[in-house]
């Protein structure tokens, strides 16, 4: 054996046609992630959670006065132990307040939860939902 | 090509890879802190995590790897392919445990939970690789025949796994794989939190003890060291490293994961040492598994 055909026997067998798939895709996909990674640190501006509350009434068998809620964060930071009550007045007094903890509402992503009240809601002449508080993460 | 390698052969050191990932990072895909990590972490955070565990890769693969004195070129290939693995597991076992809701989550949300939780699958991906890849592979290698070349590559890469700088870079793998599975935890905050400093000054004796314990056992033991008795200054020398690189190692994922803000100085130390058990163990321990 020549000695170039000794360096021909050790070195690594060549790739195959699923090793160099392998590899181009995760070339593809690591370049890619680097590139919105950087793209995200050069826009990327600190600032607060802000929070958007919605809600739709949303009635169930055992819940009669239920109302679906749905938190978006539309700030540039996420927002920690989220507290949101839902509150029925009549003639300017508060008639009940139900609370909702949401762990954690990440910026631009949304959350969902139910509240539920013991008393008719259509009773009440107001009706809102608004976030009480939220802690820095 | 003639000597193309067949594809079942990288069917099953893929598939060693990826049981090797998630044997290491089952527990982190199922601990919640660390989804959150994903999207409370700011997007140059994660560009630091994901260049940070490519060098990890880098270096690990280069040190330990399964082909010991393979080239650079080599290394970075097995590298790439490693963290692309490890992107695409932790994606589809996070759409699986519905983590994510591709209609629901912001695009932040979702990549910062896959790229969070990917650079701990990337790392179990190439320690999976080398240690259940070994041991079938090599006994056949061997029984081949004595080939020149081949021995003096694992020569290579023996006398290369001996450096210093190795030791580093095996220690930092190390401390990352043990040390990370409980950093994005509460609790290493609450023990730092509630410890006396006699509580963090024991933690750190015994962090030292056990790395100099493994540091004595892993060098000395075993190998055929010239001079057989290890000297006094090179188990001193090679405990600092481990430690201090555990330490190192600590901070950054505390960092990462927990952040410092508000911490005092002594909170911010002492939740290093805390995690630096562990760590230590790992960096010395790191060692003992890449053999």
């Amino acid at each position: 054996m020549t000695d170039n055909e000794k360096e021909h026997v050790y070195k690594e067998d060549e790739k195959n046609l699923l090793e160099w798939t392998v590899f181009s895709v995760s070339v593809l996909l690591i370049l890619g992630i680097l590139g919105y990674l950087i793209y995200q640190t050069v826009v990327y501006k600190p600032g607060s959670p802000d929070l958007d509350v919605t809600y739709v009434n949303d009635p169930s068998p055992h819940a009669p006065y239920r109302y679906f809620i749905r938190i978006k964060n539309d700030g540039q930071e996420t927002a920690e132990e989220v507290q949101i009550e839902m509150v029925l007045e009549l003639d300017g007094e508060e008639m009940e307040v139900a609370m909702l903890t949401i762990p954690y509402s990440p910026k631009q992503s949304t959350r969902e939860g139910w509240v539920i009240f013991s008393k008719d809601p259509s009773e009440a002449d107001t009706l809102y939902a608004r976030v009480v508080s939220y802690k820095k993460p | 090509m003639s000597n193309n390698k067949p594809i079942a052969e990288s069917i099953a050191e893929y598939a060693q890879g990826i049981v090797g990932g998630l044997l290491f990072s089952f527990p982190l895909l199922f601990t919640m802190e660390v989804w959150y990590a994903g999207f409370l972490a700011q997007p140059f955070q994660l560009l630091i995590m994901v260049v940070a565990t490519f060098l990890l890769l880098l270096g690990y693969n280069r040190y330990a790897g399964m082909h010991p004195g393979t080239s650079w070129k080599d290394v970075v290939i097995d590298s790439f392919e490693e963290m692309g693995i490890g992107l695409v597991m932790s994606f589809l076992i996070l759409l699986m445990l519905n983590r994510i809701q591709l209609m629901d989550n912001s695009l932040d949300e979702i990549m910062g939970k896959v790229i969070t939780e990917a650079m701990f699958v990337s790392i179990g991906v190439s320690v999976g690789t080398a240690q259940l890849g070994n041991s079938a592979k090599e006994e056949d290698e061997l029984a081949e025949e004595e080939d020149q070349q081949h021995t003096t590559a694992v020569k290579r890469g023996e006398k290369r796994r001996s450096t210093k700088f190795a030791l580093v870079v095996l220690a930092l793998c190390g401390s990352v794989i043990v040390g990370g599975s409980v950093a994005p935890t509460e609790e290493v905050l609450l023990l730092a939190a509630e410890a006396k400093p006699i509580h963090i000054l024991f933690i750190a004796l015994v962090s030292i003890l056990l790395s100099t314990v493994v540091c004595y056992f892993s060098d000395f033991k075993g190998t055929d060291k010239p001079n057989g008795e290890p000297k006094l200054y090179d188990i001193v020398f090679e405990t600092c490293l481990s430690y201090s690189t555990a330490l190192i190692a600590s901070a950054f994922i505390l960092w990462y994961f927990v952040g410092f803000g508000g911490n005092g100085l002594w909170i911010i130390t002492s939740q290093c040492i805390v995690l630096g058990l562990l760590a230590s163990l790992g960096a010395s321990a790191g060692r003992l598994l890449i053999k």
